[in-house]
């Protein structure tokens, strides 16, 4: 049967196009996964100690689905670990220094390099799972921290089983200086480190400051030493090549590596080379593939190098060829557990964000040239997942690009990048400087500059790390604690063993029996008690293992990126970043809203029920309420449909959280906490843990996605949809007075919105212009980041039967694109449930 | 007539298939025609309705006793509405329906109530090739005070107003209205008289000389007033090659054609199924195929012939999948 249905859907699915021989076979090769006779997955080195471990769990609490696997991670590649041979004053040096001299070592003299053919670019394996360097002191003291009774462990488990969600300090998303790099070279960065270095006391030098800084020393001449093998490689090769053309190719290669990232680039091919380097090193450095390692302005900083070399003579063709061969590398990134899964390892999305065009200083439009070269590569090699390109639209934005944007969207299935919204967005990054105190660092001449990583999450470029997917807080939770008076709805069970988790004692405030509550204020007092309550909870729990990581995990490779490092002497995961917030994101927002809205309207404003009705309906999980719980689901009012006073409520909601979330700092590091809409995937995992929610949700039913209203909420449409998401980021002043310009914006991190459109909407040119007005309208009054999803729900069930026959087939949930067979069965149903905003 | 308040059965927006730019589509019930294949039945009656929707319907049975004249019978296929002698459509089954499976149709809006409403997407109309609002039905001038007050309105708002008619309405108020409009859809379903009858229980007669009056008034009066025309291609009925060839002379011989600046031509679909089961009504299109690409390509080439302007033509709507 399937040979009767499946030819016509696999003509819309896209393909690439254009491709030379060269990328075809890449492209091809990347995607033969297991097939390949390369790869890059994780290759273990040790110290050769007993007591040696490479595999930081830390930096996975966010992950709870990795949770179960802690320990065999940490067995595991312990024991497949390659021994190095150590340098003699190895054990005497401070732990930055060892970490920054065993990662060098490794990938400088143990790790094999290696060309693919007819590639341009060098820089092969960078997936590692070092040796963390640690002296058998370090190593107790700090597994007595994560695994002791009240250790980090315990804590983030028993918050995650217990439906608070997670928290945990988290390598990668950030933008590194790349602009610097490629502008002074490492030779420039290694040269201001020994400055800074040189005018420390004696004391100073010895003390804390000047091992960090001698660590960083030495990590900056990585990049130089491997970049000197990748030219010798290139020049061995060289030698036994036929080709006279890829001879030459060879030839250049080797002279750019001879030269860069340590010599700033001049040529095109030299910057990009420079700029894989630099990159996949701090892969390594973090032994992290991928995840938020994001390049920020890539059509800006690269500009002059482009125009240098087409002003040379540069064929425009082969320079985005140079940019396709930078995409297959980005790509690799995945091969670090190829063959872990079904997929061969190609996981939902790592996020090494481009951010395209956007506003300059001026408010003058930044698109050029390069912009659309790289709109060019992207259409011509999707589907691909990296690098992931982010376009920043705004008021003045160009109409060709935006005619480019919605050609682009109409010929894939769904937008193969996500949008950003200007004006909103900068709002936000005002608004940090105004909660966050960074008044100097965040002004009106630079925030133009901001760019996202990951999947959205703004921020600064080059001097700000901000932890923006650190936190994930379940907001329901507040309305579970407020209607049990500080107590819990249900019996909370370890997610992996399934015993009752009482490990750690929960101690919400007691905020009065819900029963006695007369009025709908008594209640919202009730909820605001408990939220500022779990948001405390989340603080304290990301407190253990930041401090832990702090102490114990330097990257001093990528601290040489980030401005005010060097100049503290202090790690990047000590909070030596110039800009150094960590994101609380909530999770569940409109089903929060909802909720409250769902208890207002059955309890208090139409009196269908008493609270203690309610109450024993959601223990009950619905089970003998169906008639309250289609009240609660089908007539109580929902956030999304532009519906001002149910709105109204949302924006209360977002204010009490925001508020409170910026009083916090962490202890060990000082950062502050911002807020963020992001939710990644709890929001379907964590619907198992949640009971049951007053807005009608069972327990198994999933929570609402980022700041999206609740699945099946928004039955008026795509406007008012995103009407609303405007409305509740804080709206708009009815003059120039808001934070930037008339806009307002709580959310300085960016919120995750993702609206799916029927794809006859871009059916042909009319109606490409109207979806066009849809995008400016949406700028106009809708939130910071847009994700379009495109999609035939008769073509995504036929998918669902035929996995193997669309393995190409993209969409895009939660601010990253994803491989639609690679999800799962209840991600899949979720998809298709949203196509075309179905009524529930 | 009120001109404060009107009963309207939906409001879409985000519309794109409703005249230009992004829109949003006010639907006012009541309509003076009883087209056979009429896609929204539920406009026809200008008096509220209420439907069921079996789909959503949890057997809870709280409308029956909340029914004030006893119009509900809960059987085995379900909740039946006595519509012909009970049910007056007052809506109260449907407020207190828990999950929404009793809905009615049609509801009273007053002016400023609306306005508010339709006001909330002028962002995206404005950022549109003249988007804005579009009156429909049903026949939206059944309701013609308020309409106008309702376009005066929105004018004032600098909000780009379409009419959608059906082209039967009374000649002078249809003059009061002008002033506040910007666009007109107007549907010639079947060009000869006779077949007009059948098909809609109603004489063309009247609906080519308004539309001819218009054309004249718009042309003497120099009013920057533009004119789409809709024709329904319905399969056995109006989708006959003779039909749209007459259309075309008369859209080319009776009308301003700097005016008409469209002439679509609207497929057949069948999506309105479900609606007739639910208001208990027969459809005597209820097995009809869609058309084909090639259907509405021909006719299309018809329409094109017999007009001085071919590239107005175009056509719309579902076809069937090969």
């Amino acid at each position: 049967m399937a040979a009767v249905t499946l030819p016509k859907y696999q003509q819309s699915i896209k393909n690439p196009k254009g491709l030379s021989d060269r990328i075809s076979w890449l492209r091809d090769y990347y995607f033969k996964g297991v097939g390949r006779n390369w790869n890059n997955e994780f290759t273990s080195w040790t110290t050769g100690t007993p007591w040696d471990v490479q595999y930081d769990e830390l930096t996975y609490y966010i992950v709870p689905e990795n949770y179960a696997f802690f320990q065999v991670m940490r067995s595991s590649f312990h024991q497949t670990a390659r021994t190095i041979e150590l340098h003699e004053d190895f054990w005497k040096w401070s732990l930055p220094e060892r970490r920054a001299w065993f990662n060098k070592e490794v990938v400088v003299e143990y790790l094999p390099q290696e060309i693919l053919p007819g590639d341009l670019i060098c820089g092969g394996r960078f997936n590692l799972q070092t040796s963390r360097c640690w002296t058998e002191k370090e190593l107790k003291e700090r597994d007595s921290l994560i695994y002791g009774k009240n250790g980090a462990r315990a804590k983030i488990k028993w918050f995650r089983n217990h439906g608070f969600g997670n928290s945990g300090a988290t390598s990668g998303h950030l933008i590194p200086w790349h602009e610097k790099a490629l502008k002074i070279g490492w030779k420039g960065i290694h040269a201001e480190l020994n400055g800074i270095y040189k005018k420390l006391s004696r004391k100073e030098q010895d003390g804390k400051k000047g091992t960090q800084l001698k660590a960083m020393m030495i990590a900056s001449t990585t990049p130089r030493d491997l970049a000197i093998k990748y030219s010798q490689k290139c020049r061995e090769l060289m030698q036994i090549e036929k080709d006279e053309n890829r001879k030459k190719e060879l030839e250049q290669m080797s002279k750019n590596l001879s030269k860069v990232p340590w010599f700033p680039p001049e040529t095109f091919w030299e910057a990009i080379q420079a700029l894989w380097l630099t990159h996949m090193l701090i892969m390594s450095d973090e032994n992290y593939p991928g995840p938020g390692t994001s390049f920020g302005r890539f059509d800006q900083y690269l500009l002059p190098y482009w125009e240098y070399s087409i002003k040379k003579g540069m064929d425009r063709e082969f320079g985005k060829e140079i940019l396709k061969c930078f995409w297959i590398h980005a790509n690799t990134a995945y091969d670090a557990f190829i063959r872990t899964g079904g997929n061969q390892g190609i996981t939902a999305g790592f996020g090494q964000l481009i951010t395209l065009s956007g506003l300059g200083q001026n408010e003058i439009d930044m698109t050029n040239d390069l912009t659309y070269a790289i709109l060019e590569v992207i259409d011509e090699m999707s589907p691909i997942l990296e690098p992931k390109p982010n376009i920043r639209l705004h008021k003045n934005s160009p109409e060709v690009l935006l005619d480019k944007v919605v050609d682009m969207i109409a010929s894939s299935q769904g937008a193969p990048f996500l949008i950003n919204f200007d004006e909103r967005a900068i709002a936000g990054m005002i608004t940090e400087t105004k909660k966050g105190g960074c008044e100097t660092l965040i002004t009106k001449d630079n925030v133009f500059e901001y760019a996202p990583v990951g999947c959205l999450e703004n921020t600064m470029v080059g001097n700000d790390r901000s932890g923006t997917v650190d936190n994930n807080l379940d907001l329901l939770k507040a309305v579970e604690l407020a209607l049990s008076n500080g107590k819990e709805l249900i019996e909370y069970k370890d997610q992996i063993t399934n015993k009752i988790d009482n490990n750690i004692k929960l101690d919400a405030p007691n905020t009065g029996d819900p029963n006695l509550f007369k009025t709908w204020e008594e209640f919202w007092e009730a909820y605001s008690k408990q939220t500022k309550y779990i948001i405390k909870k989340c603080v304290e729990t990301y407190e253990a293992s930041e401090s832990i990581r702090a102490k114990f995990s330097p990257t001093p490779y990528l601290s040489c990126l980030v401005k005010g490092c060097a100049e503290k002497g202090l790690d990047v995961t000590e909070g030596g970043a110039e800009i150094s917030f960590t994101t609380l994101n909530v999770i569940s927002y409109a089903t929060t809203v909802d909720s409250l809205l769902a208890i207002k309207y059955l309890v208090f404003d139409n009196k269908f029920c008493s609270m203690e009705e309610l109450i024993s309906a959601l223990k009950s999980n619905w089970d003998g309420y169906r008639i309250l719980q289609a009240r609660a689901k089908y007539k109580a009012p929902k956030y999304g449909r532009d519906d001002d006073e149910a709105d109204r409520m949302a924006k209360q909601v977002m204010e009490l959280w925001t508020n409170e979330t910026w009083k916090y700092n962490t202890k060990s590091t000082n950062r502050k906490f911002r807020p963020g809409l992001l939710s990644w995937n709890y929001w379907v995992s964590d619907g198992y843990i949640l009971p049951a929610s007053p807005d009608g949700r069972e327990k198994g039913q999933f929570l609402s996605n980022a700041i999206c209203p609740s699945n099946g909420a928004d039955i008026s449409g795509p406007t008012a949809n995103s009407n609303s998401v405007g409305k509740v980021l804080g709206g708009k002043a009815s003059d120039e007075n808001g934070d930037f310009k008339n806009y307002f914006n709580m959310i300085p991190s960016g919120a995750s919105h993702t609206i799916t459109f029927n794809p006859a909407i871009l059916k042909d040119p009319e109606h490409k212009d109207k979806f066009k007005a849809f995008l400016k309208g949406y700028g106009e009054n809708g939130g910071t980041a847009l994700q379009i999803n495109m999609l035939d729900p008769e073509m995504l069930r036929d998918a669902q039967k035929h996995p193997q026959d669309y393995r190409h087939l993209l969409v895009r949930i939660t601010g990253y694109n994803a491989y639609f067979t690679s999800i799962g069965k209840e991600l899949q149903d979720e998809v298709i449930a949203r196509i075309s905003h179905n009524k529930f | 007539m009120s001109s404060q308040i009107a009963t309207i059965f939906e409001i879409q927006r985000m519309s794109t298939e409703d005249g230009p730019g992004l829109r949003t589509t006010v639907f006012f019930k009541g309509c003076p025609l009883k087209c056979i294949w009429c896609h929204n039945p539920e406009s026809i009656s200008i008096h509220p309705e209420v439907q069921w929707i079996g789909s959503r319907c949890i057997r809870c049975k709280l409308c029956l006793d909340v029914c004030p004249s006893n119009a509900l019978n809960h059987t085995k296929r379900g909740v039946v509405i006595n519509r012909q002698q009970r049910c007056e459509g007052c809506g109260k089954c449907a407020l207190n329906c828990p999950s929404n499976a009793l809905e009615q149709i049609g509801k009273k809006w007053e002016i400023n109530e609306l306005i508010h409403e339709v006001l909330k997407d002028s962002a995206y109309f404005k950022n549109s090739d003249r988007g804005g609002i579009t009156a429909s039905g049903g026949e939206s001038t059944l309701q013609i005070h308020f309409l106008i007050e309702f376009f005066k309105i929105l004018k004032q708002n600098n909000i780009h107003t379409a009419l959608d008619t059906c082209g039967v309405f009374n000649k002078e108020a249809m003059m009061l209205l002008l002033p506040y409009t910007d666009m007109i859809l107007y549907d010639i379903k079947e060009i000869d008289p006779e077949k007009h009858i059948t098909f809609t229980g109603y004489s063309n007669e009247n609906i080519l000389k308004n539309l001819i009056y218009i054309s004249n008034y718009i042309t003497y009066n120099k009013i920057p007033l533009k004119i789409w025309i809709r024709t329904p291609i319905i399969p056995n009925t109006t989708a006959r090659a003779d039909n749209i060839r007459r259309i075309g002379m008369f859209i080319s011989s009776e009308l301003n054609n700097s005016i008409v600046e469209k002439w679509e031509l609207c497929s057949f679909n069948n999506l309105c199924k479900d609606k007739y089961l639910r208001l208990d009504q027969d459809w005597q299109f209820k097995n009809s195929d869609l058309l084909t690409v090639s259907d509405m390509e021909q006719f299309t080439d018809i329409a094109k012939k017999a007009l001085a302007y071919p590239e107005i033509v175009s056509w719309s709507g579902q076809t069937k999948i090969d």
